[in-house]
């Protein structure tokens, strides 16, 4: 059985009166894909969020690779391991490499090391053709593509991804899931929350469904 | 009097380099230039302070800083005048009628625009910034900054607008300086010493390099934009 990687216990979250998140639990096993479904507005954003600790929930515990934390508080070196892509992923006002390189420099790493990362990253987001355009001007799925490197480039042990595929064309869509589908052959332990089907069907995914607070 | 024969000597004196004028432009340039350096990190420090921390009072403390845009110029060169002169508590510092009392009273003037717009380009930021920084390891620290490079353009615009205001300013600079030749007398006191002289070929001599130089900054601000500037 593979080991556990991240578990979550009683995590809550309200907006006012409605309670998004009540008091619900998740274990993630290290080295697997899961697809988080849900109805819009059912929290599933959130849920990433506070995982990824952007956001705070109001109760609740977490536990990364054994160390726990209770929330809201979140251990500020779990974000070296543990990555968030935004649905509408925000790229820096600087090239694509840059981009890419951020996280790596942000870490300390010796600046051959990231070139050389950077520009494996480049070539495995396919994105070498659009490397010297200014990344405010590539596509949405290209801006995504770019996102998946960045984040990849940094070998998360845990990869958080919010609908990766929402509002892309075809061409863009089916490019993204070649590469979540070598994310899930690369034993990556990813966490996507969509509606997408065609990833919900992906083979070897395991399903969570996020409903009136609770997964199941 | 017509115009054209005072604006004829004012292009002569530009061209031949008159060393009076010469030295004035470079005094009010070195002045402004050293004020904006010396008040601009604590001024944006504070901005982004302001607009990323919540914490008690922290409104009332923006509308104060707002409040100082709207100040004239001449009562804050009152009110340093006043601290600075003999009976005054910073008397025995005899910085009155100096340079240094003029860099003081830019740092001042030039304080609010700096804090305001700061506080400004950066509650515009997209929240995605600081967000995604954060996500890829970046200490707050460092998440903070990337946020300021990518408002850098607000914080230029704040930069060129608190120098193009103290370049021009002449009320605060003749209060704590004293209009002294060679010594404080700087372009918009001198076209206002000048002017009341009768004088016009030197005023109109240095209002033009003033518009000149307001021109040039503002070219220069709009190429390092690019495309990240106004639309």
């Amino acid at each position: 059985m593979s080991e556990a990687l991240f578990a979550a216990e009683g995590v809550a979250r309200r907006f006012g009166e409605r309670r998004v998140l009540d008091g619900f639990g998740l274990n993630l096993a290290r080295g697997q894909g899961y697809v988080l479904s849900g109805d819009n507005g059912s929290g599933k954003s959130t849920l990433l969020r506070i995982l990824a600790g952007l956001e705070t929930a109001d109760a609740g515990t977490l536990r990364f690779q054994g160390e726990p934390t209770l929330l809201p508080s979140y251990p500020d070196d779990w974000r070296l391991h543990i990555v968030y892509v935004h649905q509408h992923p925000y790229l820096f006002h600087t090239s694509v490499a840059a981009n890419i390189a951020y996280g790596l420099k942000a870490r300390g790493e010796a600046r051959e090391f990231s070139r050389r990362k950077v520009d494996e990253a480049i070539d495995w987001a396919g994105v070498r053709e659009v490397a010297a355009v200014p990344p405010q001007k590539l596509s949405g799925g290209e801006k995504q593509r770019v996102a998946l490197a960045r984040a990849k480039v940094l070998a998360p042990q845990l990869l958080l991804l919010d609908e990766p595929t929402a509002n892309l064309d075809a061409d863009g869509r089916r490019r993204i899931m070649d590469l979540l589908a070598r994310l899930f052959s690369e034993g990556v332990t990813v966490l996507i929350a969509c509606h997408d089907r065609e990833i919900i069907e992906l083979p070897g995914v395991r399903r969570l469904h996020l409903e009136n607070g609770k997964l199941s | 009097m017509g115009l054209l024969e005072p604006t004829r000597q004012a292009f002569a004196l530009l061209l031949r380099g008159d060393p009076d004028l010469l030295r004035i432009i470079w005094l009010s340039i070195w002045l402004s230039v050293t004020a904006i350096i010396l008040i601009s990190p604590p001024s944006i420090a504070l901005g982004v302070f302001l607009a990323k921390r919540r914490f008690p009072g922290q409104r009332v403390l923006v509308v104060l800083v707002q409040a100082l845009l709207s100040f004239p110029t001449v009562v804050i060169g009152l009110v340093i005048y006043l601290l600075l002169s003999r009976r005054g508590p910073f008397g025995s510092l005899e910085l009155l009628f100096s340079p240094t009392a003029i860099v003081l009273g830019y740092m001042v003037i030039a304080f609010p625009i700096l804090v305001v717009f700061t506080v400004s380009a950066v509650q515009g930021a997209d929240p995605r910034v600081f967000e995604t920084a954060r996500s890829l390891g970046a200490s707050g620290r460092r998440a903070a900054l990337t946020t300021l490079w990518e408002v850098r353009f607000g914080i230029t615009a704040a930069v060129v607008n608190a120098f193009g205001r103290v370049v021009s300013e002449v009320g605060c600079a003749i209060m704590v300086g004293g209009n002294i030749d060679g010594l404080t007398r700087n372009m918009p006191t001198a076209i206002a010493l000048e002017t009341s002289k009768g004088d016009f070929a030197q005023g109109i001599a240095l209002g033009l390099v003033l518009m000149a130089l307001a021109l040039g900054i503002n070219v220069a601000m709009a190429f390092l934009q690019g495309e990240g500037g106004l639309k």
